[in-house]
């Protein structure tokens, strides 16, 4: 984590900072959530507490807080309470290795009387290199929290909501696993920061064996994986367990699913847990297909430190390039958030599924588009890169 | 490397601890959730050893394929008569503890019989680099084990499928 | 460990970020007097016979366990698309598709085959 105190101590408040990230933007997207869901139904929303409503997060924590204790009497204890728990952390883990903007360099300096740097912090919890291997295992560790929240309140209706939300879970693990394959196929790297980098060049590409260069188009993975790209958000609703493949709590048949027996916080953990897949869901597509967090022609790594020195006046090479990368973040954010926005246009445009229809797409639709993608991709970057004549 | 080494031998204890109590708690699902803990310790296991690549692959087919086949399956059985049927004896103490005593002993003896393991080298390779030569091992070296294991999952496959059909077809009636 | 310890430092982090909130969540919370009506395992206003399920659908095991075959097959996938360029920038471009074209063309065939067989099917 850090050879130094310095570095360790950077090191740790990012990753507080980030858990801390996740757990905040879960109450803004409940608001964004209700108020938008107004919005498209002609309706208020929360607007009475606060500012446009904005205090109403806070009044609905009080209120969670102060729900009544319940355990279900036929139900065993410890493991009713730690799914709420467990289900918090695949999200947060899988969003700790993703990077949230451009690495930032502090040249050296001098404090307490010592020499300290130069230091590289990578703006992230952690970065291993084989980044989407590492969020594709820790996501796939998503379905234990239904499970057990199913078997801990030994009930019915959360019980078959459990197995349902998990066989749907793993189903679609399938379509968003084949689908990535495409991306690597493309850019050869399991590295998050790689894939982005790649992306903040002009449109380049083998063309039998020559090089050729668009200028006045970025090198987004969408525009050579946009089947993949469709794949995969739509498996990503099913990931996050969203409208329209909110099977595992379809109140009409289940009463709640896997959260029949929850209240109070115990609930709103999963919520963070859903809200946190969703946040992480955004962020893959923003990376994978839309430039991460840099737009070609004006901004990209080299660029922003220069765009926020002349704009914040600052010279000092180390908080040029913290300034740029916190740019860089706010232009994630913004790709994320608009995506965040499509989870939520999507749950309250589209009609739930029916189990079968839902199983269905995935197996027998997804799957075999994933798996021609993944053909096809290989055909074409091997046409592509083969050395022809050479 | 004294942290490396204090590291690594906290996570055995602890994988070592769930490993047993994945044998000793009488109920099967919570066996499984123990089990499932061992799994996800066994990928860091690896992960410290820097395999990283293996160690995704321990999550995503282990820890969360396998397992979540393992708990779904258990949670549909009606568990009570099983709970019931696990032994207390004194007698079936006695041969559980032994069987482990002899698993524990081939464990160290393998372990000492392979001195080069337990050297540690110098060189770390750069983690993608490893993947990276796994991948051309596989591709090259070990291509016809490869494409065998396409042909067995396939068969698995088939076989998955014909024995959910005895009976009565996938729909069968109790 | 250097590598791992962030992971589990942030794990370590949402457990007890978790167990404090259901802490301070039964502390402050309501307290309500337990009693047998109250927890008796839900059910829609008849009494519980039996808690959880008694009868699932084979299918979900099937699912399950394909699921792990497809997966399997899935993960194999992945060396290969690192070290597809490679591969190809080092002149054994149409080694390593055809090599995993016969991969691929066994699961083509197995999904085919689940398909045609109707194993997939959820009615």
């Amino acid at each position: 984590m850090g050879t130094d105190a310095f570095e360790f101590t950077i090191n740790f408040v990012k990753m507080v900072a980030i858990f801390l990230m996740m757990v905040q933007i879960v109450p803004l997207l409940v608001w964004v959530e209700r108020r938008g869901s107004a919005y498209i139904q002609n309706r208020f929303g929360p607007n009475r507490v606060g500012p446009l409503g904005l205090t109403q997060l806070l009044a609905d924590a009080v209120k969670f807080l102060t729900k009544e204790e319940f355990v279900p009497g036929r139900g065993y204890p410890f493991i009713y309470y730690a799914a709420p728990v467990v289900a918090m952390i695949p999200a947060t883990l899988a969003l700790a290795a993703i990077p949230l903007s451009a690495p930032f360099h502090v040249e050296p300096f001098e404090m307490f009387g010592r020499n300290w740097g130069p230091y590289t912090f990578m703006f992230q919890g952690y970065d291993f290199g084989i980044g989407i291997v590492f969020v594709l295992g820790v996501s796939s560790l998503a379905a234990y929290a239904l499970l057990l929240a199913g078997y801990g309140s030994n009930n019915k209706y959360s019980m078959y909501g459990a197995l349902r939300a998990s066989a749907q879970t793993i189903s679609y693990e399938l379509a968003m696993g084949l689908s990535i394959v495409g991306v690597i196929l493309l850019f050869n790297t399991f590295s998050f920061t790689d894939i982005v980098n790649a992306q903040s060049a002009p449109l380049n590409f083998m063309w039998f064996g020559k090089k050729v260069v668009v200028e006045w188009l970025p090198n987004w993975g969408l525009i050579y994986q946009p089947l993949g790209a469709v794949i995969l958000f739509a498996a990503m609703f099913a990931e996050a367990n969203r409208l329209p493949f909110d099977l595992p709590e379809a109140e009409g048949e289940l009463v709640a699913g896997y959260h029949t027996e929850y209240a109070g916080f115990k609930f709103n953990m999963f919520f963070i847990g859903e809200y946190g897949h969703m946040f992480v869901a955004s962020a893959l597509m923003v990376i994978f297909y839309f430039g991460g967090y840099t737009i070609y022609p004006w901004l990209t790594p080299e660029t922003a430190p220069q765009i926020m020195g002349k704009l914040l006046g600052v010279t000092s090479a180390t908080w040029m390039s913290f300034w740029g990368s916190i740019l860089l973040h706010l232009v994630l954010m913004a790709k994320v958030v608009a995506f965040l926005w499509i989870f939520i246009q999507v749950r309250w445009t589209l009609p739930r599924f029916r189990y079968d229809q839902l199983m269905d797409l995935g197996w027998r639709s997804m799957l075999p588009w994933a798996l021609f993608n993944t053909v096809i991709t290989a055909i074409v970057v091997l046409l592509m890169r083969y050395q022809w004549g050479a | 490397m004294l942290w490396d080494a204090i590291g690594f031998y906290g996570m055995a204890l602890f994988l070592i601890f769930f490993a047993l109590k994945t044998i000793t708690v009488p109920n099967p699902i919570h066996a499984a959730l123990y089990l499932v803990l061992t799994m996800i310790g066994l990928a860091g296991m690896f992960f410290n050893l820097g395999a990283h690549f293996i160690a995704g692959v321990q999550m995503i087919v282990y820890a969360g394929a396998v397992m979540v086949l393992f708990v779904m399956v258990l949670m549909l059985f009606d568990l009570k008569a099983e709970i019931r049927s696990f032994s207390r004896g004194l007698l079936s103490g006695a041969l559980k503890i032994m069987s482990s005593a002899l698993l524990v002993g081939f464990a160290l003896g393998s372990a000492g019989s392979s001195v080069a393991i337990l050297d540690s080298s110098d060189t770390a390779p750069t983690q993608i680099d490893v993947t990276r030569q796994l991948g051309v091992l596989l591709y090259t070296k070990y291509l016809f084990a490869f494409e065998v294991l396409g042909i067995l999952l396939l068969v698995v496959a088939v076989g998955v499928v014909a024995v959910s059909r005895m009976k009565g077809g996938t729909h069968a009636q109790h | 460990m250097s590598q791992l310890l962030p992971v589990l430092l942030l794990s370590l982090f949402v457990i007890l970020f978790g167990s404090a909130l259901l802490f301070l969540a039964s502390r402050i919370g309501a307290k309500g007097k337990p009693n047998s009506v109250k927890e008796e395992t839900y059910e829609c206003g008849i009494p519980a016979e039996t808690s959880g399920p008694t009868k699932i659908p084979i299918k979900f095991y099937l699912t399950a366990i394909l699921f792990i075959l497809f997966d399997i097959e899935i993960i194999f996938m992945y060396p290969w698309a690192l070290t597809y360029g490679d591969f190809i920038s080092g002149g054994y471009g149409i080694y390593i598709f055809s090599a995993m074209a016969f991969f691929i063309a066994v699961f083509i065939f197995g999904l085919f085959w689940e398909v045609k067989s109707k194993a997939l099917e959820w009615e």
